[in-house]
């Protein structure tokens, strides 16, 4: 009988009100690991618009999330810039180069606009480990210290409780972007582009909007996380990261708004238990890409689905029997073969 | 002048070695309709396992390359099996891509917790002495005239296997159009996995071609995986000649740019090769022009 009290809407208030209270009880590591999730959340909502939601597999998201750490960052250190400015700027920053990504976007599909975006995230990396009068190179930067002002709390929670707001807003953004025809865009252009475009849905529009959010996300995590950490420096932005993101929007389950939530919170949770017991993180974020995508694609709302029955999750991703290479006369260059 | 055929006959050589990685990608993607993302880890697994016959047991050079090469091809199975075959049977691209990517970091994570730890680099001893031959001013080393010589050996092989060889053509009769090959009785499943297999044997090949010239290193595998696939794309992707023509402008671009613009573009040159290339010309040097399908 109590599965039938917990819903969606139950969960996510939970999650939330538990975030909210944190920083009243735990100590230091504890404020951070929270802190960690929060981004974690928003992070995986940004990148789940994008896979989940609109069926464009990019790669560049961590890279959007390091642009955003960095734009805050060096806005901070080269021009002495508050951080109450150079926070939203970073995330700005970072979406617009997102919103670039979707031009090849437009030409390209399925595995060559994976690769491209792909060498674009490595060039970007390479990027803040050697371009060093700007970024400071491999070794990374600290920003100057964030000053509050007038807020009544100060360092560590001052910035956690304005990651717990800024989360909160993007997950009603997400959510209700996603509830409305923009998402329903987003879920035909994934489907189908070819019908979506004939039944009148802009590709260039919707696409574009797509990255836009998504590097928005990305780069509003990033611009926390220069202020959380208090350090920007490239490592926390590798290829390794981008399984993390990737790894968080499967786990919890792609097309998913709860799912991300769910996610977010899952990958810090094992990512600071793999620590803890000192195991090659590499095997358990692949390992557990891999394993979702083999026996459980729709992530873990599609079992507690299953389970509770007051989950009522209007799932927008049903994994479709795909056009399989046995079925195509030639899998050539289709995708990237000029409309 | 001196510089120039210098840093040639490096980018000739480095060449030759992506070109050979190259091959396994557009043998893949031309038979599956997908790009193996653990393609990278093929070769550096092949690289570790010539590493540990030759280094640690002491066995001789040929003996490794032959059992490193045999290693690759069962790795190559192992993605088929765990990868590829069930999810394209069920699931999207999306899928397919996610579940490589997550085998790549596996294997990846295996590779440094077997071999070593993140600043490891195994070196692996030079085959021929270093000293370098002149050709008529033009001095070239003896170590890269090997390599060189066993690349186009390797090459050579890879496409008289396809074709002369009985599973060469089933391969090619499954790549050009899957549902003939199948209503003809081939097993285009198994036609897959040998597909796999061959892509990450030479891959294995050129891991032990390269070792000597260059150190081996857990990473090693994914910087090798997008040289390669910027010299595929560059020919095309779907071409075998486009792979050995991309696979030495690579290595040759490469090369020129670190000597005369700035060395630190020798890493990102794969890259902007990669980006240019799928914007301005997707369809590569050699790829043929395919219409969409709707």
């Amino acid at each position: 009988m109590l599965g039938h009290l917990v819903g969606r809407r139950a969960f996510c208030l939970a999650v939330f009100a538990f975030l909210f209270v944190i920083p009243f009880g735990a100590n230091q590591y504890f404020l951070f690991v929270a802190n960690l999730m929060i981004l974690f959340i928003i992070l995986s909502l940004g990148l789940n618009l994008l896979i989940g939601f609109a069926g464009q597999l990019a790669f560049a998201n961590a890279s959007m999330y390091g642009i955003g750490a960095y734009g805050t960052g060096l806005l901070m250190k080269h021009f002495a810039l508050p951080y109450w400015f150079s926070a939203p700027a970073g995330t700005l920053i970072a979406m617009s180069v997102g919103t670039l990504l979707a031009l090849p976007a437009l030409r390209l599909s399925g595995i060559y606009l994976a690769l491209t975006t792909l060498a674009f995230a490595q060039f970007t990396l390479w990027l803040m480990m050697h371009w060093t009068p700007v970024t400071f190179g491999a070794g990374g930067f600290v920003p100057p210290p964030i000053d509050f002002g007038s807020l009544p709390v100060s360092g560590g929670q001052a910035i956690y409780f304005i990651s717990w707001v800024v989360c909160v807003l993007l997950f009603f953004v997400a959510k209700h972007t996603m509830e409305s025809p923009i998402g329903r865009a987003f879920v035909a252009i994934r489907d189908r582009e070819i019908a979506a475009q004939s039944l009148g849905i802009d590709l260039l529009k919707y696409k574009a909007l797509a990255f836009a959010m998504s590097g928005f996300f990305a780069g509003a995590a990033g611009a926390l996380y220069a202020g959380v950490l208090g350090f920007v420096g490239p490592e926390s932005f590798d290829l390794l990261q981008m399984v993390m993101h990737k790894a968080a929007v499967v786990l919890g389950g792609m097309g998913s708004i709860a799912g991300s939530v769910i996610g977010g919170v899952l990958i810090v949770v094992l990512q600071e238990g793999v620590k803890e017991i000192a195991f090659p993180i590499e095997i358990v974020f692949g390992g557990l890409l891999l394993l979702f995508m083999l026996f459980q694609p729709t992530g873990v709302v599609v079992l507690l689905k299953r389970w509770l029955p007051g989950w009522q999750e209007p799932l927008h991703y049903a994994p479709r029997r795909v056009r399989r290479a046995a079925t195509q006369p030639a899998p050539a260059a289709a995708q990237a073969g000029e409309d | 002048m001196e510089m120039f055929s210098y840093l040639l006959a490096t980018g000739i050589t480095t060449g030759a070695l992506y070109a050979l990685v190259a091959l396994g990608i557009v043998v893949v993607y031309k038979a599956t309709g997908v790009v193996n993302f653990a393609h990278g880890e093929m070769f550096m697994l092949g690289g570790f396992m010539a590493f540990t016959f030759h280094v640690m047991f002491g066995w001789p050079y040929l003996a490794s390359l032959v059992l490193a090469v045999i290693g690759a091809f069962v790795l190559g199975i192992v993605v088929d099996r765990v990868a590829f075959r069930p999810l394209m049977q069920r699931q999207s691209l999306v899928s397919v891509l996610l579940a490589m990517v997550g085998l790549s970091f596996v294997l990846k994570g295996v590779a440094r917790w077997l071999w070593g730890g993140k600043g490891d680099f195994l070196t692996f001893p030079p085959l021929v002495s270093p000293e370098p031959i002149l050709f008529g001013g033009i001095m070239i080393m003896s170590q890269q005239l090997v390599v060189v010589g066993a690349a186009v050996a390797v090459m050579l092989v890879f496409v008289l296997f396809f074709r002369l060889t009985r599973a060469g053509r089933f391969m090619q009769a499954t790549a050009d159009n899957p549902k003939a090959a199948k209503l003809v009785g081939l097993r285009t499943d198994r036609v897959y996995m040998y597909t796999f297999a061959v892509g990450a044997a030479v891959a294995g090949a050129a891991a032990v071609l390269m070792a000597p010239l260059t150190m081996l290193y857990p990473d090693i595998g994914f910087a090798l995986f997008i040289k390669a696939f910027a010299a595929a794309v560059l020919g095309g992707l779907t071409s075998i000649t486009g792979a050995i023509v991309g696979g030495l402008l690579i290595g040759i671009i490469e090369q020129l740019s670190a000597g005369y613009i700035d060395t630190g573009l020798q890493e990102v040159a794969a890259f902007i090769v990669i980006m240019v290339v799928m914007v301005f010309l997707p369809t590569g040097l050699f790829g043929q022009r395919a219409g969409r399908r709707v």
